[in-house]
């Protein structure tokens, strides 16, 4: 099942914010080029009640003012009105609604739902008590929250090249929520967490894992730390649901950051994501948007995440049509065919140790957390 | 930061009459390898965990010493203490030279607190930790007047917060600094110092 609403592309930090809504405008509409565009579930918008399930009042009613307009003197101190996320007309409710979108998953695996992806959302940085990198209200966390109540031990899987910190935090001392991030080191990108020391505090620890990779980390390293790491922690959490963030910014064309992943391991990250609902979850998976800042990635990562779960077979090339009505929207040449060219950036000096650095940093992770995880 | 912000208060202490047993079982109990000898109110030692294995394990080289028996007989006399507002890389730079692992923290002759090497390590986590969701730039900058300025003024017009900065000297003569700013957005940050003439070591310029 598939949840869209036109209304996410109300989140909207203005033109040249890189959080654009025409990223899930290019998706829509070249997944309807290709044809193969069903008529997707409409959400509604998560309650104000429903926010303050995971955020603090303080929080929620100076976004509200700042999303009628009103001057708040403190808004920095709550992350809001920065450069990365600038207040807009109508913000709370733009944010809302990306949170009803997830939450309306949680509530379709509780009626019984084995597969939902949700088009939107993702946003992982939102913290309790703080906006933060381009997240208002983290709907992750709610959909999570609402899981949890209804007694469900939830894996939570964040692929995004950043630290899915906002989550991690709200559930930090939390026996039940698995949270799991894989991204580039924090020691070099935003936000700066997720060692592989942050484990969790309380009922919560050992049940908080990162794996922080180094910059420029390629396909067949990322995978083979994945395919270790991933498959041993759900095993022995045994979660009733995985709950994934598909941020697509690891892409090695993302703008913001320095991974290096093309669209064959997505391909693959999703196909074993799959998998791995089937084998330790009895098939029950929430899928999300994220990151992904480069158009042409971004939206190919998509597609194909849209044609595995649904198991449609992959196009090779994108609809003429579709790539010259874009190519002239965006003034600029778009990859043409779903996967990315053969060898698309030149070869990384480097490589060997960077492989080697990320097997150290996963095996200090399953040091670190084995004895919690495996009790 | 001055070492009242660092120092650990109230402080344990030990009479200079305790025997070596109990001053080590407080020393287990509380988790500490310091304890300050105090008379009086008069500091008059300082005695160590090493000082007590030392003085009761036959593996010290002049042989253990059976007629120890209490912390006087055992505790280092001659103390090197610090004040409250001594500067932190003072205190590390005497612990660093004389060897040692802590300072008691004297103030009118009172003693006040206590800084071990626990203490800087917080210390320098602190000065060099993530404490707000930030990103990094690192850039080399020439060792003279108004660099860092034109760097943070650069920010500053980016609207971009600075949530720490440090820096340090590099060979010839440059300075390393390095910038943790409220923001996800540093490849364009970099992209613009660089058009400005910086030398931005991180985030890099990818070739693609």
């Amino acid at each position: 099942m598939v949840i869209y609403r036109d209304e996410y592309r109300l989140y909207n930090f203005g033109p040249d914010h890189p959080f654009s809504p025409v990223r899930l405008e290019m998706l829509t509409s070249l997944l309807q080029a290709l044809g193969v565009w069903r008529a997707p579930l409409f959400p509604p918008e998560a309650t104000r009640e429903e926010v303050l399930t995971v955020h603090s009042e303080r929080l929620v009613r100076r976004v509200e003012a700042a999303s009628r307009g009103e001057r708040v003197p403190d808004l920095e101190h709550y992350g809001l009105g920065t450069g990365d996320t600038p207040v807009f007309p109508g913000m709370e409710r733009a944010a809302r609604v990306l949170v009803g979108g997830t939450l309306e998953g949680a509530r379709r695996i509780l009626a019984g739902e084995k597969r939902v992806l949700q088009l939107g959302g993702g946003l992982h940085h939102a913290q309790y008590d703080r906006a933060s990198g381009f997240c208002v209200y983290n709907d992750l966390s709610v959909a999570i929250r609402h899981l949890t109540r209804a007694g469900l031990r939830v894996a939570y899987l964040d692929i995004d090249v950043h630290h899915g910190d906002g989550v991690q935090w709200i559930h930090y001392e939390e026996k039940e929520v698995l949270t799991l991030s894989l991204h580039e080191s924090g020691r070099y990108l935003f936000p700066g967490t997720g060692h592989v020391h942050e484990v969790g505090r309380g009922e919560g620890v050992g049940r908080k894992l990162n794996l922080p990779l180094e910059p420029f980390t390629e396909d067949e390293s990322y995978l083979e730390v994945f395919e270790t790491l991933v498959p041993w922690a759900l095993r022995a959490f045994r979660p009733d649901v995985l709950v994934v963030q598909a941020g697509a910014d690891a892409h090695y064309l993302d703008p913001l950051a320095d991974l290096l992943l093309t669209t064959r391991a997505y391909e693959r990250l999703f196909r074993l994501i799959l998998e791995y609902a089937e084998a330790y979850t009895g098939g029950r998976v929430l899928i999300t948007l994220g990151g992904g800042y480069s158009l042409d990635g971004a939206v190919r990562v998509w597609t194909l995440l849209y044609h595995v779960f649904h198991g449609l077979p992959l196009p090779e090339r994108l609809p003429e049509g579709w790539l010259k009505a874009w190519e002239e929207r965006l003034g600029r040449p778009l990859t043409p065919t779903l996967h990315d060219p053969e060898a698309p950036y030149p070869e990384i000096p480097r490589r060997p140790e960077i492989v080697k650095r990320n097997r150290l940093t996963l095996e200090r992770l399953t040091e670190l957390v084995s004895p919690y995880l495996l009790d | 930061m001055l070492v009242k912000d660092v120092m650990r208060s109230p402080v344990v202490t030990v009479g200079p009459e305790a025997t070596l047993e109990e001053a080590y079982r407080l020393l287990l109990e509380r988790g500490i390898r310091h304890l300050p000898v105090v008379a009086g109110g008069r500091l008059l030692g300082i005695i160590t965990d090493r000082d007590i294995r030392l003085a009761t394990s036959h593996l010290n080289p002049k042989g253990p010493c059976p007629t120890c028996a209490r912390v006087e007989e055992v505790m280092t006399k001659e103390v090197v203490t610090a004040h409250p507002l001594d500067p932190v890389e003072e205190a590390a730079r005497v612990m660093r030279e004389r060897k040692i692992g802590s300072l008691p923290v004297l103030e009118d002759g009172g003693l006040v607190g206590i800084v071990t090497g626990i203490d800087l390590l917080d210390a320098l986590l602190k000065l060099t930790g993530v404490t707000e969701p930030s990103g990094r730039l690192e850039v080399r900058l020439p060792d003279r007047v108004g660099e860092l300025a034109r760097l943070t003024g650069y920010l500053a017009g980016r609207g971009v917060n600075i949530h720490s900065l440090l820096s340090y000297p590099e060979d010839g003569d440059f300075v390393r600094a390095v910038v943790r700013v409220n923001t996800l957005e540093t490849h364009l940050l970099a992209e613009g110092l660089r058009r400005e003439g910086f030398d931005v070591l991180w985030p890099p310029k990818k070739p693609w």
